[in-house]
């Protein structure tokens, strides 16, 4: 049996909360084990006051000396996992600035997560999987050409997407909204290999990511499941060409939002968030509906419209919804409302996302609503970048699965 | 979520710690087992810690006291000893709890101090300590004095 | 015998004392044990299930942190039975069970809103301190009634 990853956690109220054995088996599902720092009370005394955040709460005085002990390297660990209650303001403080300063100090993966008594070891999975991936298979992850003949499939939550490449080079292609998981990704891959012009026979090795990769991916006898937080990091660099040095990746997705900050196309700190879906794509395919247009029309529509001329005072997706539907009562043309709609979808996302990780330039906008012209034009205006959408960029999950499974491909 | 059954029902544990120069928590295991009688004993670094019915574990308590009062401090524990939810092989790391004894630890001489000073002298004749609630602002007159100073 | 609330609940010195003295700390550790003994869910390594969150809203609102409601299912009910409470004010070092001030601070605020017999103290800085520290103790315990 191989080691297990040495996950050291940093936290205040996981015990507290009865979440904390949702924490260790969501890392012992991916082969992670959960450890505490070990420090003595001169060591916090003395790195509590050296680190200068000036905290009330004991527990976070302990995490910061754990944090220290880590980075200086007096106590051994793969990754960092760092979890504070939702809703605490000082925990949230102590948690942005241990992720920084840890991600600053060291080569340690960092993901940190405010828990409420609600969370389960299923919210936290891919998180947990993405910091043992990182940890682990950096090897795996430092592949940057596709060799062979691979498929890539992700089975995502709103569409499962599919594609063939050879030899770097993508073939074929196949996209469609999930309906039922295993059917969905058979039709995209059938379509996929027929533009490709290859048989399933013929392909070396397959990857899968996304919600339904290890159902899909068990199914088709996949050679690499892998969760989408690291294979969408490396779709994104390796598509926009930007293998070396430092991105971030954004990411709305239908369910949920990844923002990560990368360095040479590994994931240092990553966020992913869902707890509103009017912060997601969901809420742009609504504003379609409600305005009579395809998803692939609201882009363009948006860019002729100005999105402050429409007043929006809630990012929930049902009264964000209603204040479109006002607005357009109220006599706003369709322009505006699209372009209000997605400069909600970005601030919202840009400030309970983006604030967690440091966004480092180019910033690279991957998955479906990347296709979105307004919605990345809002972003960038947030960023104040030009941001980068790269080709495919809506196959991303399935191109970086197909990249990384290359890695699979038996040398005979 | 699984069904937990728990272990060690009705049962209280207590740790048993020596804060002296004089007595080891091999001395106190050593009175311990003598008078054990069903509680099981585990020693350790700082002293002892008791398993058993709460009066058999309290009586044995009392006798370890008696070595020496003014050194040796009990406390209640909520895990039975040996426990592989608290134990430092399984965490990695201390439990949290530990940081905090170790700070009481290095107080413990000064109540040492103050159990031994007690013994031959009554309570109510010893002054009361600060009020940690009460911010004693500066007295009028005494700043007065203090500008006065200050500009002669 | 009273039932006195130690703050901070997990003191080795505040337990010790109103054991010494004849009464019956109110500590974090008896609070916790009685869940290590209750059959029910598992939910290691304190037997604090997300139920106990949502106990907590007796004494904190939904806005709360699920930490701070979860310790207060320990705490509250603790509070509710105690008689008398010793209170250490600079207790800056006491982690796990007391390891969030904003608990503690509610701790404090509903201990200190309970009529019943207080005793508020600092932690001895020297031997000079421990002897008032003790005896302060000690007359405080003595006059919440006789000994066992």
């Amino acid at each position: 049996m191989t080691q297990p990853v040495r996950i050291a956690q940093l936290s205040c109220g996981p015990e507290y909360s009865g979440i904390q054995n949702e924490i260790n088996e969501a890392a012992r599902e991916v082969g992670g084990e959960i450890f505490f720092p070990d420090v003595a009370l001169k060591d916090i005394r003395r790195d509590f006051e050296k680190f200068g955040l000036d905290v009330r709460s004991p527990d976070l005085k302990l995490a910061i000396a754990r944090a220290m002990a880590l980075v200086e390297g007096r106590v051994e660990a793969d990754a960092v996992f760092i979890a504070t209650c939702f809703r605490c303001a000082e925990a949230a403080i102590v948690r942005n600035e241990l992720r920084r300063y840890i991600n600053e100090h060291s080569k340690l993966p960092v993901v940190s997560y405010s828990f409420t008594e609600r969370t389960t070891a299923g919210t936290l999975l891919t998180r947990m999987e993405a910091l043992t991936t990182i940890a682990k298979r950096r090897a795996l992850l430092a592949r940057e050409t596709q060799k062979g003949l691979t498929l890539g499939l992700d089975s995502g939550s709103a569409t499962t997407k599919a594609v063939v490449m050879r030899d770097n080079k993508i073939i074929g292609t196949g996209w469609q909204p999930t309906t039922e998981v295993l059917k969905s990704a058979n039709e995209v891959i059938a379509h996929a290999l027929a533009e490709a012009g290859v048989t399933r026979e013929e392909i070396q090795a397959v990857g899968t990511t996304g919600y339904g990769r290890f159902l899909v991916g068990k199914e088709i006898n996949a050679d690499l499941i892998q969760e989408e937080l690291t294979v969408n990091s490396k779709g994104a660099v390796y598509l926009a060409d930007r293998q070396h040095g430092p991105a971030t990746v954004i990411d709305i997705g239908g369910m949920d939002n990844k923002a990560i900050s990368v360095m040479d196309g590994i994931p240092g700190v990553f966020t992913m968030g869902g707890i509103c879906a009017g912060a997601s794509g969901r809420f742009l395919e609504m504003t379609a509906k409600r305005l009579g247009v395809e998803i692939t029309e609201l882009g363009p529509l948006s860019m002729k419209g100005m999105g402050a001329r429409v007043p929006m005072n809630s990012y929930c997706i049902v009264f964000g919804t209603q204040s479109l539907v006002n607005a357009l009562a109220a006599g706003s043309t369709r322009e505006d409302v699209a372009a209000a709609a997605c400069h909600s979808v970005a601030e919202q996302v840009y400030e309970q996302q983006l604030q967690e990780v440091d966004i480092k330039e180019p910033v690279i906008m991957v998955g479906g609503t990347s296709l979105i012209e307004g919605l990345v034009f809002a972003m960038g205006e947030l960023l104040q970048t030009k941001i980068v959408v790269p080709p495919y960029s809506q196959y991303i999950g399935a191109v970086g699965s197909a990249l990384l499974a290359s890695g699979f491909i038996k040398d005979d | 979520m699984t069904d937990y059954t728990p272990t060690h029902v009705g049962s209280v544990t207590k740790y048993v710690m020596v804060e002296s120069f004089e007595i080891t928590p091999a001395d106190l295991a050593a009175r311990g087992y003598e008078i054990s009688k069903g509680v099981m004993i585990k020693e350790t670094c700082f002293g002892l810690v008791l398993n058993g019915k709460e009066e058999e574990v309290d009586r044995i308590v009392t006798e370890l006291r008696k070595i020496d009062p003014g050194h040796i401090f009990v406390k209640d524990r909520g895990f039975p000893p040996g426990d592989a939810r608290r134990c430092r092989a399984n965490l990695g790391g201390a439990r949290p709890g530990y940081n905090g004894l170790e700070f009481e630890m290095s107080i413990l001489p000064y109540v040492s101090h103050g159990l031994e000073v007690l013994n031959s002298k009554d309570e109510k004749s010893v002054p009361s300590p600060e009020d940690p609630l009460e911010h004693p602002l500066l007295d009028i007159h005494k700043l007065k004095k203090l500008i006065d100073a200050q500009e002669s | 015998m009273a039932k006195v609330f130690i703050y901070p609940a997990t003191s080795l010195i505040l337990s010790d004392m109103v054991a010494r003295f004849g009464h019956t700390p109110l500590s974090s550790a008896t609070a916790i044990r009685e869940r290590i003994q209750t059959a029910g869910l598992e939910s290691p390594p304190l037997q604090i299930t997300p139920e106990e969150p949502k106990k907590g809203l007796k004494w904190a609102a939904v806005e709360v942190p699920a930490g701070v409601r979860g310790r207060m299912s320990l705490y509250g009910p603790m509070i509710e039975a105690a008689e008398a409470a010793i209170i250490i004010n600079d207790a800056d070092f006491a982690f796990g069970c007391m390891g969030c001030a904003r608990t503690n601070e509610l701790i404090k605020f509903l201990v200190h809103q309970k009529d019943m017999p207080k005793l508020e103290l600092n932690y001895p800085k020297n031997e000079e301190e421990g002897v008032k520290f003790v005896a302060a103790i000690k007359r405080f315990l003595t006059g919440l009634g006789a000994p066992k």
